[in-house]
């Protein structure tokens, strides 16, 4: 972060429109309460539902996550805060010129500032027949982005247990949904099309320990195959197997829904490109954040950065006339990503991107306790990570990557090893056994019985916590390390 | 027995275990085990605390300093007072009453501390009083107040916890802190109940604890969101007790929508897996089906932030979700620290409050406070400035020139210590009651050398809201006289309006006027009811009351009796780690020192290990460091040297210091909580090097 002056923040009564109602788009207009943005905010989301967590919907799907609980806020907040939320409805063109955005319904809302948060949407891979003539999917083939989606899905499972299901998409939310079905007692296989599982983020080796967990939980996984083809017994998949199925789930990944700002004249490569206060480097009156924009030629898919975003556009949005000009802190340059798989069963964290970021790899991996543990170190520092099958020392790692800590040579191995067992220790009779009483081991040796040790030391008459430790060095025994009240 | 033996309770933390003293000369203690909160147990600065009666280096005469040499002379006690009181009066008469500052401790009496309110208040007419109480409990007191109406650390006996299933202790040490009171934990667990303790030092708390969970510094409200979070994902809430009981829960539920497990995990640092273990065994059932009994505990670990009231809130949040709050062994309490930092801070010796824990800007408050003094309403000052803003006030063109100090060694107590040393030598004059040389009293202009505990009789509000005595035992030395006595004898000098009683009891009685229909009432508390029941529970509006043991059963403290849920969201440290400060520094505790050590280091028998530097192995390895080599921490406002104690108890990104020592707080910041005004003890960035290196 540098100090800059950004350019002017949003002035009293300016019309502000938010193409979108996801999870950027309601932080952002959380972020416009907080901090008493002085226009009116109009809010347009395609979806019915008031805006909600989309990345709690597999744990939906497994059971594990109410429905009702997935709610970031409900329609009467934004009433409660003048803000004009618009469900159900979709924006069919940005007007630039007339400064408007035309609803599908033909209805025209002017706008001074423009925010796009339209997402992605889900890639459909190229297999003949999930579209039906009608241009619908499949009634066996099911998207799972949204919670109508969802809700297609959890009712075809409450119609009748589907016998099996084939998940198509080995990442992160197709591993994501193979557990919830799996978890649901739906039999459920996995195909991905590259050489092993969650190879956006982690590699081979990894993949494999992924791949092991999963099938010892009962999943099959095809990798290295595409699928061709949906026949009414199933999916054909490209090396002429067919896997016979009720229910497939496309989790091919998404891309950056761009169209709105495409046909806008809006510069877009992979999303809308925009600078460091998220603004289009086409206009500056129109932004874009989250899944939908692309800064410094990247797009991201996880919500910690489109909030970061959304954070930034918001305190920039909120800096009204009389504070334009002010230094601050600020604007969005990046973000360090943290993915975190949400599937019961599997543990599997991603830091960074461990498979393109350069550096030192430090790297244990034990295929027979399904772990596999990798670290990238520059300078001293966690560049990327991947944690497979043991997260014991997630937290940490996670805090030193976040920080850019500067760790000696022998940490990162270190970080890498599971904790050691207690052992028993001998403790010399100095040691002090009962920090209340001030009483040594010796002191206790000396003593015959508990009641002796009480009387004559008071040991184990104030918290009572070395009352094993005591009994032990009674019974001539030494305690395990970590059972020491104290060693000063 | 032909012993004088007197009932009475320890010197030091608010579990205030009872004790017997023997002897008149020099007492011993023996233990008490008829009262029910300790049953006997002591920890060793109990079994000593006599040694500190009859000390070599106790003050027995006033002392004035020459300011020029800075040595002090002994005087009597009317040229010192004289002086005192001439000097006050004429600062007052200069720059106006807000020209004296009083500055109060959790220590003293419910007497003490009530007279010393209403003496700023009547006599001096400052607004410029608070006390060292700020940097304790303020931010669970707030969190209480807002949450439930009315703040008493505990709302039922301390005991209790032992009939509960799940206790969670958010930010406690309390087997090292307040010892005797983790054997309630310990039959809680014989029982089959389950112990949590979060922390990120694995201390001799978290060594009980069948789930420690070991956050970052600073993230107990993240924490708290993440396990409201899964709470209400699984079903878990108590929607009938939510609908019921309280309000504003649908805006909290929506907010923890945004705080699943593993956005936690990266910012507490704390496995998802252990998040959902914790909220687990939140949602889990007795054999019966009925929910598991929780309860909820914080201490400063999580109230000492600039988030600290904040955090509270989001644990009681899960507390009230749960539907635990005034049920019976359950609920959410604070586990209060000073002696009698539940009673100090009733009482009127805290800038915005008036006795029976009124607010001062209440007009109905005011009237009836002025009654019982025997003034006119009008005639009380306003709210002044917290205890860490009236600190940095002192000698500035509109702060006070002169300061009162009772019951505080602020000098090593107070955050980012080296500018409240700075503040102080800005003073035209800074007079200290202590009963030895502290720190603080070194600096003082006049110290007064005052009464101790057992030398003197007064009451204490344990932890639990249950009102103690403490009764004389000893005669105390020729030469020194109760602060009561000092607060009288400048009144007189200072033509007060009213005189002020000096019988301890006789300044109770009174007390318990002024808190008559108060939210902390002891109207109905007697010496003799607390001699007779171990103690009586505030409220207790006559003589007639039981008193309150347990509060809410039927009602909160809120005029419509509901409790209130406030949506809060995490906002981080004041200071985060960064390049030059990598790692946390946090400050806490050890079992045989208390507070700033002016006590317990005077006691031979209690160790005095000096501060230390509390690190974790790789940590050590990363800097070239061993267990005992001397280390220079340093932060933006300040460095020290201590030796290093290498210890896997502790996170990697993160050192302790205790804090009995100067030292500890030159390094700590003072950046405040907005709510409670508590400076953020507990987590700054700090660079560790090498000393000499």
């Amino acid at each position: 972060m540098v100090e800059v002056t950004g350019p002017t923040g949003g002035r009293a009564g300016e019309r502000l429109v938010v193409v979108g109602a996801g999870m950027a788009a309601t932080r952002l207009v959380e972020g416009l309460v907080a901090g008493g943005y002085p226009g009116r905010v109009t809010v347009v989301g395609e979806e019915e539902h008031a805006p909600y967590n989309r990345i709690l919907l597999s744990a939906v799907l497994e059971g594990s996550h109410r429905e009702d609980a997935l709610t970031l806020r409900d329609p009467a907040w934004f009433a409660d805060h003048g803000i004009d939320l618009r469900l159900g409805t979709r924006v069919a063109e940005v007007d630039r010129e007339a400064g408007e955005v035309v609803l599908v319904d033909g209805h025209r809302i002017g706008w001074d500032r423009l925010v796009l948060a339209t997402g992605a949407i889900p890639t459909l891979p190229p297999i003949r027949g999930l579209v039906g003539l009608d241009g619908r999917l499949h009634e066996s083939v099911h998207a799972f982005r949204s919670v109508a989606d969802c809700h297609r899905l959890l009712d075809r499972l409450a119609e009748g247990l589907p016998g099996r299901s084939v998940v198509v998409g080995g990442g992160l939310l197709g591993l994501q949904v193979a557990r919830a079905l799996a978890v649901r007692g739906v039999a459920t296989e996995v195909v991905e099309g590259s050489t092993h599982l969650l190879s956006g983020q982690v590699g081979e080796a990894a993949g494999a320990v992924l791949r092991r967990d999963l099938e010892r939980l009962g999943t099959d996984v095809y990798t290295g195959v595409r699928a061709v083809r949906l026949t009414p017994d199933g999916l054909r998949l490209d090396n002429g197997v067919d896997l016979p199925t009720d229910l497939v789930v496309l989790t091919a990944g998404g891309r950056p829904s761009t169209a709105l700002a495409r046909r806008a004249g809006l510069m877009v490569r992979r999303g809308v490109v925009v600078g460091r206060w998220l603004e289009s480097v086409t206009d500056e009156r129109v932004h874009a954040l989250g899944d939908c924009a692309e800064r410094l030629g990247r797009t991201t898919g996880f919500v910690a950065p489109a909030w970061e975003q959304a954070a930034v556009l918001a305190a920039h949005l909120c800096r009204g006339g009389e504070e334009a000009g002010s230094r601050v802190t600020g604007g969005y340059d990046g973000h360090r990503a943290v993915a975190r798989l949400r599937a019961s069963g599997l543990e599997v964290a991603v830091l960074g991107e461990p498979e393109t970021t350069p550096g030192d790899v430090v790297e244990v991996s034990n295929p027979l306790r399904g772990t596999y543990r990798k670290l990238v170190v520059r300078g001293g520092v966690i560049e990327a990570a991947t944690l497979v099958g043991d997260l014991s020392h997630v937290g940490l790692v996670t805090q030193l990557f976040d920080r850019r800590t500067v760790l000696g040579p022998a940490e990162p191995g270190a970080l890498l090893m599971p904790p050691t067992p207690a052992v028993p220790v001998e403790l010399p009779d100095d040691v002090e056994v009962c920090a209340c009483a001030g009483v040594t081991a010796g002191a206790v040796r000396a003593c015959g019985r508990l009641e002796e040790v009480r009387s004559r030391t008071r040991a184990t008459t104030g918290c009572g916590g070395c009352e094993g430790v005591v009994r032990t060095l009674l019974a001539g025994g030494e305690p395990a390390g970590q059972a020491v009240g104290s060693t000063r | 027995m032909t012993t004088a033996s007197t009932a009475t309770h320890c010197p030091y933390c608010s579990l205030q275990c009872g004790m017997r003293l023997v002897g008149r000369r020099s007492p011993e203690v023996q233990e008490w085990p008829e009262f029910e909160v300790n049953a006997g147990a002591l920890c060793r600065k109990g079994w000593s605390a006599a040694r500190l009666l009859g000390d070599r280096e106790r003050l027995t005469t006033p002392l004035l300093r020459d300011r020029t040499t800075g040595e002090f002379t002994p005087v009597g006690w009317d040229e010192a007072l004289d002086l005192v009181a001439a000097r006050l009066a004429a600062l007052r008469s200069q720059h106006g009453p807000d020209a004296v500052g009083v500055f109060g401790g959790g220590g003293l009496t419910n007497e003490k501390a009530y007279q010393l309110g209403k003496f700023a208040r009547v006599v001096l007419g400052t607004s410029q009083i608070d006390y060292n109480g700020r940097w304790c409990m303020s931010s669970a007191a707030s969190a209480g107040t807002r949450a439930f109406g009315v703040d008493r650390g505990l709302p039922f006996p301390l005991a209790d916890v032992e009939q509960a299933d799940v206790v969670v202790l958010v930010g406690s040490n309390l087997a090292e802190t307040m010892p005797p009171a983790a054997r309630h934990l310990d039959r809680l667990r014989e029982r089959g109940g389950r112990v949590v303790v979060v922390d990120p030092r694995r201390t001799a708390t978290a060594e009980r604890a069948d789930l420690f969970v070991q956050p970052v510094p600073g993230t107990d409200l993240p924490l708290a969101l993440g396990v409201l979070h899964l709470l209400v994902a699984a079903g878990a809430v108590d929607e009938e007790y939510v609908a019921d009981r309280t309000t504003g829960f649908e805006a909290v539920r929506a907010s923890v929508s945004a705080w699943w497990p593993e956005r936690v995990e990266r910012v507490s640092g704390v496995p998802a897996a252990q998040l959902r273990e914790l909220a687990d065994l939140l949602a889990s059932r007795r054999p019966t089906g009925e929910r598991a009994r929780v309860v909820v505990l914080t201490a400063r670990g999580a109230e000492q932030h600039v988030s600290g009231s904040d955090t509270v809130l989001a644990w009681i949040n899960v507390a009230l979700a749960l539907g635990q709050c005034g049920r019976p062994y359950a609920g959410y309490g604070c586990l209060t620290g000073q002696g009698n930092g539940q009673g100090g801070r009733e009482h009127g010796q805290k800038a915005d409050q008036l006795p029976g824990y009124r607010s001062i800007e209440d007009p109905a408050a005011r009237a009836h406070v002025a009654g019982v003094w025997g003034v006119d309403p009008a005639s009380l000052p306003g709210k002044g400035r917290s205890a860490h803003e009236l600190l940095m006030a002192l000698g500035t063109d509109d702060g006070p020139r002169a300061l009162l100090v009772h019951g505080s060694n602020l000098v090593v107590s107070a955050p980012n210590a080296s500018r409240v040393v700075e503040r102080l030598a800005a003073l035209d004059l800074l007079v200290v009651c202590d009963f030895v040389l502290s720190e603080t009293a070194a600096l003082a202009d006049v110290v007064l050398p005052v009464t101790q505990w057992a030398e003197e009789s007064g009451t204490m509000t344990n932890l639990e809201g249950r009102v103690l005595l403490r009764q004389r035992a000893v005669t105390p030395p020729a030469g020194v006289r109760t602060e009561l006595e000092v607060l009288a004898g400048l009144a007189e000098r200072l033509d007060s309006p009213v005189p002020l009683a000096t019988d301890p009891e006789e300044v109770f009685t009174e007390l318990r006027a002024a808190s008559a229909g108060g939210k902390a009432d002891y109207a109905g508390i007697t010496w003799q009811r607390i001699r007779d029941e171990q103690g009586v529970f505030w409220p207790c509006p006559d003589v007639d009351h039981p008193g309150t043991p347990r509060m809410f059963a039927d009602r909160f403290a809120h005029p419509d009796g509901r409790a209130r849920f406030h949506v809060v969201d995490h906002a981080g440290l004041a200071e985060e780690p960064c390049a030059d400060f990598p790692v946390h520094l946090t400050t806490g505790r050890v079992l045989a020192q208390y507070q700033s050590g002016a006590q317990t280091r005077r006691i031979r028998d209690l160790p005095d290990t000096g501060p230390y530097v509390e690190l974790h192995p790789l940590l050590a390895t990363r800097l070239g460091t061993a267990d005992g080599e001397p280390l220079e921490v340093v932060t933006r406002r300040g460095r020290m040297v201590a030796p290093g104690r290498v210890s896997e108890s502790i996170r990697p990104d993160t050192v302790f210091v205790p804090f009995h020592w100067a030292g500890a707080n030159r390094l700590t910041s003072d950046a405040l909580d907005p709510a409670s005004r508590m400076p953020e003890f507990k987590a700054c960035a700090a660079r560790l090097a090498v000393a000499g290196g």
